[in-house]
Order: structure tokens, then sequence, then C-alpha cells
């Protein structure tokens, strides 16, 4: 038994504070998902374990092992009855390996609605039920390893109720402001400002620096990438092999094409694009084509009538199987781009000398390329010749898509280093003038397999985190808990120059890293770099707290990735109307997130009310007793002393 | 537990306190200001006591014995402050009784004296229970509760609040068995008190063990009641005294 010292270590004791990942509310124009307290109090009610308890006499919360968690809401959205019994959901966290094979809470063609092609019933995910997309007039949350523990003899012990007037409960904080406003879309919340809607930071660059005032301007060559992943608990949208193994294998090619001599030669300029949002309506290759066409100061230097080719890396974690990597070629139109690109793409599997790497076209019955930001751009400029790299053909290789098991676990880093090479290959032979390249030539053009592993530490694991020597490096973070790759809300005005404290860690660490990547020349460590760089088109990385940094010269640039629906005017944000020069806004949901004040679980024990009146009563009743016996001694002594 | 469990809780532990203040002590002035003095006094060596063995904490609950020496030396600590109570009090009723001859008016009586006796004990009562019981009571208006594994029959501020009710019992009533030990000069009850705050006090440790609750308490109670009973059986027999001889004067 530990020593209490002080009453608040007494209530820390009664008092559990059990730590949780919740789900939060996320509205769009026609109503709400996600979950939050049904009203502004907080929510209180026995634990209960799912598979001992069929019926549901009065609200509980149900604590519910991993692999049953979709039985549950199944039974959830068919049974009303149930379903009003339920005060709040806890999902254990994993026990072992082997508990669950797959699991993924998103539709079975996620964000189908923007697909360029009709077949909007084919099933890149089949193992999708779905459940993320309902809304929840309950709390739900998932707990961490030592919670869950808490949590399971919390339960046994009510199961086996020794006491039959105490029970172990579960107090919910999750009131959101849009419950208590009232407000259920986001057109509502937006106006009453009780939600903000869903957006970050896009980073692009150059590869050489674009010369701004060149006359010539050479093609462009696109590499795109996404950061951002979705789960049903925000703060666990890990999303390893969706999308962030792309990612990894993206700044990986940045980082091997930057060692290669002779780039001012090449014929084409390389843009490598990554964009955030894209989980959520594709805002932020949405935002950017966009933003293109506006000419605006974020994309200074691309035009888009010069972008010849488009590449994506979608996932491309999981496709080592037995020592082979393979990895599919998803095309859109076959044109003379796109047979270039597979060519070079097999020009790179050849220079690699081995056969553990295969790049195969996907299946042609595929309805079309997956779903990917290469979708925004199709929707926009039907002729757009572009490839989708990823590691599955004809469904998706990842198990745990949009779920937080998407972890470090479910991706194999030669997987991601061997997709690295190969398209930083593949963009150097697109690019080159050459017809013939030299095997040695290519053979140099090698990912660094450190920086891959220390990528996959920073970005998908709790130890180190985003306080990993290659991030602090960079930037000081300002998460110190473990990742998550949501995308979260955008914060303040939309700008191409933002502020640091409204950009995310993983898009300032991009911004610095790739700046430095691509730079054709770096200064010294200098203070004040911001306003000191000498030249007009430098930029000030590793920018540290006091000011000091190093001036580059580099063409790197955040793009606002917010929904094309949505203006900023003045501290408010307005939803346009639909617009049919702006097909995927029309289909826009246009997310939001609710705000809310404290978001908390607690357990504790919890005596009946008859018990405590009980106890009353007993208070009272020794008060009234021993007046009267007092009473009656003073009288009894009185009339003693009186007696005289 | 909700307020109404944290009103019980408090009732329990002070509510024969505030039915004795209520009946006897709120009618003479003097009665409440010795109370409060008393309250005061108590208070204030409980704290001296916890600052001087602040720090040897924490004693680590492995072994009784650190927790034998705590209480002893406590409950000397305590006992010696009663002695010097006395003498305070003796010179204030010479004071008073000089007071009362030059104004012509009566000396304090017997019943007085008794009176002030059972109010400082009240003093020493409430002190008690105010350090012990109520400073612990605060999580007990929320709505959790809290049962202890080694008393895990009933809730942790119930076994608290009927501890502190039987330690009210035997300082109030002890106050009185002193002050006529040291006026009478009789060894019987100059050695009661003593005696039994420190089995009192000792006996407290047996709830240290798993279940002991359900025999330090009865014990407790026992003691409780001696004290009651001793004081009464005290009290009437000075009282027929008193009467007898004034009836012989």
């Amino acid at each position: 038994m530990n020593s209490l010292e002080s009453v608040p270590d007494l209530e820390k004791l009664m008092y559990v504070a059990v730590d949780g990942y919740p789900c939060v509310r996320l509205l769009n124009l026609s109503g709400e998902i996600g979950c939050s307290n049904p009203g502004r109090d907080k929510v209180v009610a026995p634990i209960v374990r799912f598979k001992n308890a069929d019926k549901l006499a009065q609200p509980s919360t149900v604590l519910v092992s991993l692999n049953e968690v979709q039985s549950l809401f199944t039974r959830i959205l068919n049974d009303s009855t149930y379903a009003k019994n339920i005060g709040g959901v806890l999902v254990e966290s994993k026990a072992d390996q082997n508990e669950l094979n797959d699991f993924s809470p998103v539709e079975k063609f996620p964000q189908a609605e923007f697909a360029p092609y009709r077949n909007v019933h084919y099933e890149w995910n089949p193992i999708g039920n779905g459940i993320m997309l309902n809304a929840y007039n309950f709390p739900v949350f998932l707990l961490s390893q030592n919670s869950t523990s808490i949590l399971r003899e919390a339960a046994v012990k009510n199961e086996e109720a020794e006491k039959s007037y105490t029970t172990d409960v579960a107090e919910f904080n999750l009131v959101m402001q849009t419950t208590k406003a009232g407000t259920h879309d986001s057109k509502s919340c937006l106006k009453e400002g009780t939600c903000l809607p869903l957006g970050g930071y896009s980073v692009w660059s150059s590869l050489p620096p674009i010369n701004i005032s060149s006359t010539q301007s050479k093609p462009i060559i696109l590499l795109v990438a996404s950061m951002d992943s979705a789960s049903f608990f925000r703060d666990k949208s890990l999303g390893a092999d969706s999308p962030i193994s792309g990612l990894i294998a993206l700044v990986a090619a940045v980082d091997a094409l930057s060692r290669v001599d002779g780039l001012g030669d090449l014929n084409k300029q390389l843009v490598f694009l990554i964009f955030t949002g894209e989980a959520w309506g594709y805002l932020g290759s949405r935002r950017f084509l966009l933003e293109l066409d506006l000419q605006t100061d974020a994309v200074t230097g691309l035009n888009s009538t010069l972008i010849d080719m488009v590449m994506e890396v979608g996932s491309v974690g999981k496709g080592s199987s037995e020592g082979v990597n393979t990895f599919y070629a998803h095309a859109t139109m076959a044109s003379s781009a796109t047979n270039q690109t597979m060519a070079a793409l097999q020009r790179a599997q050849d220079s690699l000398n081995s056969e553990d790497v295969k790049i195969l076209p996907a299946n042609s019955s595929n309805p079309g390329i997956p779903p990917s930001s290469l979708m925004a751009f199709l929707k926009k400029n039907t002729t757009t010749a572009g490839i989708v790299f990823d590691d599955f053909n004809t469904v998706f290789a990842n198990k745990f898509y949009h779920s937080h098991l998407d972890d470090l676990s479910n991706v194999n880093s030669s997987s991601i280093e061997a997709a690295s090479t190969i398209i930083a290959r593949t963009l150097y032979i697109l690019a080159s003038k050459d017809t013939n390249i030299s095997n040695s030539t290519l053979a140099a053009i090698n990912t660094n397999v450190s920086l891959v592993e220390e990528l996959l530490g920073c970005l998908l694991s709790c130890e180190p985190g985003l306080s990993c020597d290659l991030v602090k490096n960079y930037i000081r973070p300002t998460t110190t808990s473990c990742p998550s790759n949501y995308v979260g809300v955008f914060l303040g005005e939309p700008s191409s120059a933002p502020y640091p404290g409204t950009v995310n860690d993983v898009s300032r660490f991009l911004w610095n890293f790739l700046a430095e990547k691509t730079a054709i020349s770096k200064g010294d460590v200098i203070s004040s770099c911001k306003q000191n760089c000498s030249q007009k088109d430098q930029l000030c990385v590793r920018e540290k707290a006091d000011g000091k940094g190093v001036c580059v010269t580099s063409t790197t640039r955040y793009v606002p990735a917010y929904s094309t629906r949505l203006k900023y005017e003045s501290g408010i944000w307005d939803v346009l109307p639909a617009d049919s020069s702006d097909p995927m806004g029309m289909l826009d949901p246009v997310w939001t997130e609710s705000f809310w004040d404290v978001i908390g679980l607690r357990v504790y024990t919890v005596q009946d009310t008859g018990y405590d009146h009980l106890v009353l009563a007993g208070g009272i009743a020794v008060t009234v007793s021993a007046y009267v016996a007092i009473v009656v001694a003073r009288a009894f002594i009185t009339k003693a002393l009186k007696r005289d | 537990m909700t307020v109404a469990a944290g009103v019980g809780y408090a009732l329990l532990a002070l509510g024969p306190s505030l039915s004795l203040f209520i009946a006897v002590i709120s009618k003479k002035p003097f009665l409440i200001l010795t109370l409060l003095s008393s309250t005061l006094l108590w208070l204030i060596s409980l704290i001296v006591l916890s600052g001087l063995w602040r720090a040897f904490l924490p004693l680590g609950s492995t072994t009784w014995w650190p927790y034998t020496i705590l209480i002893v030396t406590s409950v000397c600590f305590q006992e010696g402050l009663r002695i010097l109570f006395w003498r305070v009090y003796k010179r204030l009723e010479d004071i008073l009784d000089t007071f009362a001859d030059r104004a012509s008016k009566p000396r304090l009586f017997l019943t007085d004296k008794m009176q002030i006796a059972l109010a400082g004990g009240l003093g020493h009562g409430v002190a008690h229970a105010v350090f012990f019981c109520l400073s612990l009571l605060t999580p007990a208006f929320g709505p959790g509760t809290y049962y202890v594994n080694r008393c895990s029959h009933i809730p942790f501020f119930l076994v608290s609040a009927i501890i502190a009710l039987a330690f009210v019992t035997i300082h109030t009533f002890s106050m009185v068995i002193a002050f006529n030990g040291y006026a009478e000069g009789t060894k019987l009850e100059q050695i009661y008190v003593p005696t039994v705050h420190l089995v009192a006090g000792v006996a407290t440790l047996i709830n240290l063990g798993t279940g002991g609750c359900l025999v330090g308490i009865p014990l407790l109670y026992f003691l409780a009641i001696l004290t009651l009973l001793h004081c009464g059986k005290m009290v009437s027999r000075r009282l027929t005294e008193n009467q007898s001889r004034q009836a012989n004067s």
C-alpha cells in the first residue's frame, strides 16, 4: 500500500485519471460525424464488458476489445433500445500482434465522390466498415496499454459485485461546443464560431531552385505525396502505410537526387509537392490547383501549362513479400508522357541489377487510379498525364487503412527504401537530356537508408517521436507527446508566408528540410536571419528562438490547404455557394471540427444514494440522541443539586 | 459520495460536540471563551507535533514500531501540555475568585469548575476531530468514495468519522476527570487520564492490520464508554460530597 501524504494524494487515488484518445465531433455541410457528450454535462456510467453484457439495463460504459468493435457498432446502429443505454464506449488497446487481422473504419471506396470515373462501387478497401462516418451522441475513447488494465479491473469488480452498494463508474468529459450551441452542420457552426475548418499548410520545393528572372521555363515534372491521415481517434492517426510511407519515400528521393551533380543541366524542372488535408476532401491538392490558376504568391515560378507529368507516391510500405519488393504503377489514360514514365520505371528497375525489386503496371481491369491526389488533377484537367506508385494492385494492401492500427509495425523499411531509390532514378531518367544514361550514373543515385530509418522513428513512433535529432536540427517541435498525422484545423488567416505558430510541426520540418536539401548555396549561421538574408530570394532555415538561422537560396514554399468552398473574411470563415467551375468543390463536404473546452476521462467508485442517505440519517441521529442525553443529564444534575 | 454523505460524516464526528455546545456551553460566555482557547491550544499542539515529526516522514509502513514511537511521544507531549493547561486554569481560577470577593459576588461553584473543565475537554476533542477527520473530509463531498484494503467493509471516511467520535468522547470527559484529579490530588484520577489516552492511541495501531478495524474500533468505544462512566461516577460522588459539606457548614 502506498502511503498517502496529503489530501490531494487521496483525491488522486480516489479519482483515477485515465489516459485515452478521444473521438471528436466533426461536421460537414449536411450534418455531423464522430462522437460527443449528449449535452453540457459529464457522462457518468458504470463499466460493463461488451461480451458479458447482452442487455443494458441502464446507461452504461461499454468496455470493448478491438476485435469486437465492429460488432458493437453494428449492434448500436441496428438496435435502438441497446443504443439508448450506451453511456460511453471505451476501446481497449491492442493486446498482441495476432489479435486483429484487419480493421478500417472508413468506406470501401474512400472519397469515391471525387473519382474521375463512373464505377464508384469498386471496392478499393473491401474491409472498410464505415463506422467512422456516422454520428454518435455518446463519447468514445481509445485506451492506452495501462489504462486498459485499470478499466478491466473495474469491470471485473462490477461483475463480481461483492459490495452491492458500490459501483465503479467512468466519467467522460467530451463536451463539444457545437453540441452546446446547437449548430449541427458546417455552415451554422462556422457562422456561430463554434468550429474551425480542417486544413493546414502543404509544402512544395523545386530541385534545383527556379530562377524566376530567367526567360526560359523548363517543363515541370511533379512528384506528389501527402502527409496527413485520418482515424476514428484524432490523436492516433499515424497513417504509417497510407500515406507516410510515401512521404518518407519522397523525402529520401529528394535527398538522393540532391547529391547528384549536374542538376542544372537537366532538361526538365523537378518539383516536389507534399499535400495535407487529402484525407478530408483532397483539400491540399484542390487548393494548390486553384492557387496555380490564380497565380498567387504561394506558387510563383509554377505554371500549370508547364506541367508535363505528375507522379504520385502513395503507400509504399507493404511492397515486401519474401524478400522481393513489388510495386504497381497505376496510370491515367495512356499517352506519350505515361508511356515514357513506364519506360523510365522499367529502366530504373533494371539499373538496380537485382531480382529484388519489381515494378508492374496495375491491372487493366481496375476502373482507374486508386484514391489519390491525382484525382484532383484529373478533375481539373482530364488530359493530365499521371502515375500513382503504390504497393498494391487491385485492392489496398494496407489492412488498417485510416485506422489507429496503421502504425510502425504495419510498414517495412526496406520496401520504402526500394521505392525511394526507384523513384529517384526514374525522375532523373525522365528529366535528363540523355536518352541513354549509363548504369553507373544511375547506380550513384541511392537512398540513404539511415535517413529512412530516422524518419520512420520521428514521424511514426512515440520514442523519440518529433523530439528526434533529425527534426530538432531544423525546428523546435511543439508536440511533446506521440505524433499524430491528422490534419487538424486551419489556424489564422491563409497566407503564403504564414506565422510559424499556425503551421504544424511536420509541415515546418518538411519546409526546412527540403529548403536546405534543394539549396544551391548555403550561408553561415547569422542572427535575425529572416530580415538579414543578403539576397532577395533567400530563405531562412533552421531558425531558432533567438532568430539565428542559415540563409539558403532555394525555392521552397508553403501553400495553404483548405476547402475551395471556404473564404476567410475578417476573422470569419464563409461557405461559398457551389460553383460549376469547381466540380470538386460542388461535391466537397466542407469538413470542420468542433471546439471543446476540456477533454478527460476518470474512473472512480460510487456509492448508492441509499447508502449516502443512510449515513446522513446516522449523523443526524447521533447528534439528536446526544442532545437528548445531555439535556436529560443536565436536568438530572440540576434536580439533584436543588434537592436540598 | 455527494454532499449528503459528506454532511453525514461531519455530523457523526462532531454532532455530539455540537449538541453539547448548544445545550451547555452556549449558555455561558465564559465557557465559549474557554472552548475556543482550548481548541486553539490543542490544535497548535498537534501542529507542533506534526512539525517536529515531519523530518522523520515518511515512516515506511512495513513495521509498527515507528508508529508506536510517534504515538507515545505525541501522547506524552499532550499530557504534559494538559498539566500546563491545568496550572494556567488554576491561576485563572484564583484571579476570578479574587474578583468575586472584591465585588461581593459568590465564588466559582463546583459545577462551574466542572463546566469549565468540560469546555476545556470539548476543545481538546474538537481539535482532534478537526485535525484527524474534518481535514480529510473534502473529497467525501464529491461523487466518488474510497475503501481501504485493510478495512474494506465500510468506506474510509466512515471509519475516520467513527474513530473521531470515540476520541472526542474520550478527550471531553478526560479533562473533567483530570481537573478533578489535580484539584483533589487523587492519584487514581491523575494516572487514569494519561493511561486511557495512551491506550487509545496505541489501540489505533490495531487498525493497521488487515481487518484490524473490526477489533480496534470496538476497543476504542469501550474506552470511551469507560471514560464516560468513570466521569459520571466521579461527578456524582463529588457533588454529593459537596452537598453534605455545605449542609454541615
